[in-house]
């Protein structure tokens, strides 16, 4: 008799575990030259699979990401929505505006497989350090520049983010009520992150590739076409002649559906997507006659706007005379799709995401503990990890300095005299918390010797 | 580059700088067309057996356009996903997001509940490299063909399972049942709480409110397939399969990564803030005479430019630091925003934008850094966005000439020099390629 099905799941998926287990990028060298969200997130998703990567920035300035903030909190004198962005990385301070920072950018290139930058189009090729200087030193370099609107194109040189991707794509015009001035974004940065992960992606199609041919090649990661590419509106119109409009709470392709309110006052979503699942949600309403009507029983029909505005009608009235334990207790046996709104309160305690390993709690030498986001994917055999909460600015320079370009430490110190290289200004984000000794910190001072982590 | 184009940096006017950019531009205008260009994933097979789930058909997608060989396994009757389209509109009886999906792919049909085209679909798996699947967590196993079993005829096999709970906690068992959709996804994630009006707002505008697409299916499908492909490096290189589990309640909160941190480090709730921002203010789009424009100011200087060129520079003072400008306060921010409504509605988007890209340019260029990079956009609708110049040049829509399905366009991203994602052709009619496909691997 084989073991309970999800016994033997959790034992092959079993969180604790992670340490022993291989990682799929061990020994792939990302140089990371991006700033902010939308590139730092896809070296980060490579980071967390075991790929080194070194992040540069400017000393004494920094990714600006470093000192921003929600509501003007900071976390132990740095930016706690930093550190999800960042984990896991090398970081030195290299100034791109000397020549010898420029060759050390050169020099660490030439050792990696992978490098991302996020600069306005064309940027990293006017300082000498784009695709077309690092393909002469390493013809196998995969080589990702990500940017709003593209390498090509009437518009590519137009500095953009987050926001303007959202609204030049038609996401924010497809966000809200019909009939309202009020156009919504997807909030926290949605248009930096969702992008990041789309171009780890490509990335990595680009490294099985050459995996199998030896070569390597440049990408064009356009955020705002990433975005557009995941909106059915366009071929909606193109189809049709008509215009999808926005339509609220209620997801035009299904039905009913919506966000309602229980009788004690909690939001639940409801989204009826097939026969079957509305032949359920009939039963649990109790409503056998609107199973047989003719206007409901196929999914086309339900969805014609006035037919799914009658069954909007009912399941709201259905929820909000029920109380959300009610609600959460018909969730377990329905087999339709209803779930409750959750906020970041309830995700960040949610104990089914903790034994999951999506919500963890890391515990950190330098911060201690912090809750983030763990992997947005599970692997039995190489899963995603943490491995350190961010660093200050220029931490692991003589790390990396004497480790990959094997410099002694007197040409550091000429380089550092020469503000080629160097560390943090005395700034929220860039140095490191007060109650940290630096002086006793050995990976900092990194002496040629040995293996410190 | 032509010469009409602005560039916005000084760095790129000396003479070594135009000469790699012209390097690099020509290198770009390589990148214009997939004609006759590899594929990353040509020697990948992929087995999709997605069942009312946009996050596996969007993932299978990927993988096609990446030029997998995707076989799309489908019942008899078909996937219920092919109806779930807005309105009931359909293309010859294929809903519409099914139909943007279904690139690349060959159409087959069996009955996974039939013990014969189970062993057709074994056939299948133990020449494939990845399965995806989305049935609830054990049916795959109670029919034979779960992780489980198929390591043992495949061992190199890579197993793609999406649910809205994934396959382990206690939680994953007691919801297996529970069948996913976009809208839930969103809202147990956490999207939908942050999205719609202010508290002050009356109902329904102040209820927590969708992104207007299938945001979390998105999300979850490429966070998906980016974890399958770093399965597929790691079996390129040690010829191990492994399972991949993607819980789609998690989509929103594991992708932006804000919820649960700040969940943690405040431990209090976010208001729905409307069309403010919880980060940064101003940083929306607003009304002026000819539409909506955005105004984002993130650095003291790009607010500082701003307000000179909306005529706001009396207001200054008050509102000189990014300190002054937190937005946790909601009376403030309201106040704020205000003051930029009223003066972005006396202008048209021309002038805003003209303005706004002058003092960006002559700051960019400029050797002293502080002068701020105001930067715009207008915001667009998508019927407007298919018109853009920039997007037409970049053919960033697939022009679908079908004699089936007739003239339609879809999106289409993924630039890259060697291997570029590509649309071949778009094919959904149910079974279509089952003949085609069970003669190649000879199954019939």
């Amino acid at each position: 008799m084989p073991n309970d099905y999800f016994s033997d799941m959790a034992e092959m998926f079993e969180p604790s575990k992670t340490a022993e287990k291989s990682e799929a990028l061990k020994g792939i060298r990302v140089l990371d030259l991006s700033h902010m969200i939308f590139g730092p997130k896809a070296a980060n998703i490579l980071a967390e699979h075991g790929a080194e990567v070194i992040k540069v920035e400017v000393p004494y300035q920094g990714d600006y990401w470093r000192s921003a903030t929600y509501w003007g909190k900071y976390w132990k004198h740095s930016n706690p929505m930093w550190h999800f962005i960042n984990h896991s990385k090398y970081f030195v301070g290299i100034d791109v505006k000397y020549p010898k920072g420029k060759e050390l950018i050169l020099k660490l290139a030439e050792q990696s497989d992978i490098v991302i930058e996020n600069f306005a189009s064309g940027t990293v090729e006017a300082w000498g350090i784009g695709y077309t200087q690092t393909r002469v030193v390493n013809p196998k370099i995969i080589y990702a520049s990500l940017s709003t609107f593209g390498q090509s194109g009437p518009s590519r040189f137009f500095p953009g983010w987050d926001l303007l991707a959202q609204g030049a794509s038609g996401v924010i015009s497809s966000t809200g009520y019909p009939g309202t001035e009020h156009f919504f974004k997807v909030p926290d940065f949605y248009g930096d992150f969702y992008p990041g992960f789309f171009a780890a992606m490509m990335i990595m199609m680009a490294l099985n590739y050459r995996e199998t041919t030896g070569e390597g090649q440049y990408l064009d990661i356009c955020q705002a076409e990433i975005l557009m590419r995941s909106l059915f509106q366009f071929t909606y119109s193109s189809a049709t002649g008509e215009e999808l409009g926005r339509t609220g709470s209620q997801d035009p392709t299904t039905a009913p559906s919506g966000i309602f309110k229980s009788s004690d006052g909690k939001f639940f979503a409801l989204s009826i997507g097939t026969d079957e699942q509305f032949q359920m949600l009939c039963k649990a309403m109790q409503k056998d006659d609107l199973a047989e009507d003719s206007r409901f029983s196929s999914a086309l029909e339900r969805l014609v706007p006035e037919n799914a505005g009658q069954l909007n009608q009912i399941a709201s009235d259905w929820i909000g005379s029920r109380s959300s334990e009610q609600i959460l207790q018909i969730r377990k046996t329905c087999r339709f799709p209803l779930s409750e709104v959750e906020d970041d309160v309830q995700i960040s305690q949610d104990n089914w995401r903790r034994q999951r390993g999506s919500v963890v709690e890391f515990d950190d030498p330098m911060y201690k503990k912090l809750v983030m986001a763990g992997s947005a994917a599970m692997m039995t055999k190489t899963p995603g990890r943490i491995k350190w909460l961010t660093r200050p600015l220029g931490y692991h320079n003589r790390y990396v300095l004497k480790t990959r370009l094997g410099l002694a430490e007197e040409e550091i110190r000429k380089l550092e005299k020469e503000h080629v290289v160097g560390t943090w200004d005395y700034r929220v984000g860039q140095r490191p918390p007060v109650y940290y000794n630096m002086e006793e910190d050995k990976l900092f001072h990194y002496d040629g010797e040995g293996d410190v982590e | 580059m032509s010469s009409k184009e602005k560039l916005y940096s000084r760095h790129m006017q000396n003479k070594k700088a135009a000469r790699r950019i012209s390097e690099w531009s020509k290198l770009i205008s390589g990148m214009m067309s997939p004609e006759g260009k590899p594929e990353a994933l040509s020697d990948t097979m992929v087995i999709d057996l997605s069942y009312a789930n946009f996050t596996g058909i969007i993932a299978a997608t990927l993988f096609a356009e990446a030029g997998a060989e995707v076989i799309k396994v489908e019942p008899p009757e078909g996937d219920p996903a092919r109806l779930m389209t807005p309105y009931g509109k359909t293309i010859e009886g294929t809903g519409i997001p099914y139909l943007m999906e279904s690139r690349n792919k060959f159409n087959i049909t069996l009955d996974i509940y039939d013990k014969q085209d189970r062993e057709k679909l074994l056939g299948l798996i133990k020449k494939a490299d990845i399965i995806i699947e989305t049935f609830e967590p054990g049916l795959m196993d109670s029919l034979g063909i779960g992780y489980r079993q198929l390591r043992e005829v495949n061992p190199a096999l890579i197993y793609l399972a999406i649910t809205p709970y994934g396959q382990y906690t206690e939680k994953a068992k007691e919801m297996a049942s529970m069948p996913w959709s976009d809208l839930t996804s969103q809202a147990e994630s956490g999207m939908t709480a942050l999205i719609g009006g202010l508290p002050d707002e009356p109902e329904p505008f102040n209820r927590p409110t969708r992104a207007g697409f299938y945001a979390a299916g998105y999300t979850s499908a490429v966070s998906a397939v980016c974890s399958t492909l770093m399965a597929l490096f790691f079996k390129r290189r040690t010829n191990k399969g492994q399972m991949v589990d993607v819980a789609t309640a998690d989509s929103y909160s594991s992708c932006v990564g804000f919820p649960p941190t700040i969940g943690y480090v405040w431990n209090e709730v976010r208001p729905r803030y409307g069309t403010l921002d919880y980060g940064l203010c101003p940083y929306g789009f607003f009304k002026c005479k000819d539409g909506y424009v955005a105004i984002a100011c993130f650095r003291d200087q790009d607010f500082r430019a701003a307000l000179r060129i909306l005529g706001l520079w009396r207001i200054e003072e008050d509102w000189k630091t990014l300190l002054d400008r937190i937005t946790d306060d909601i009376e403030r921010a309201k106040k704020l925003n205000r003051e930029i409504e009223n003066a972005v509605a006396e202008m048209t988007f021309d002038e805003i934008f003209k303005k706004f890209q002058a003092f960006s340019l002559k700051a960019a260029r400029s050797k002293w850094r502080g002068g701020g990079m105001p930067v715009t956009t207008r915001m667009l609708r998508p019927m407007e966005v298919m018109e853009v110049e920039h997007w037409k040049v970049r053919n960033t829509f697939f022009k679908a000439n079908d004699k089936y399905y007739g003239i339609f366009q879809v999106p289409v991203t993924g630039k890259m020099s060697q291997t570029p994602l590509r649309i071949k052709t778009i094919s959904a009619r149910i079974g279509e390629h089952t003949d085609l496909i069970f003669e190649k691997y000879g199954l019939t």
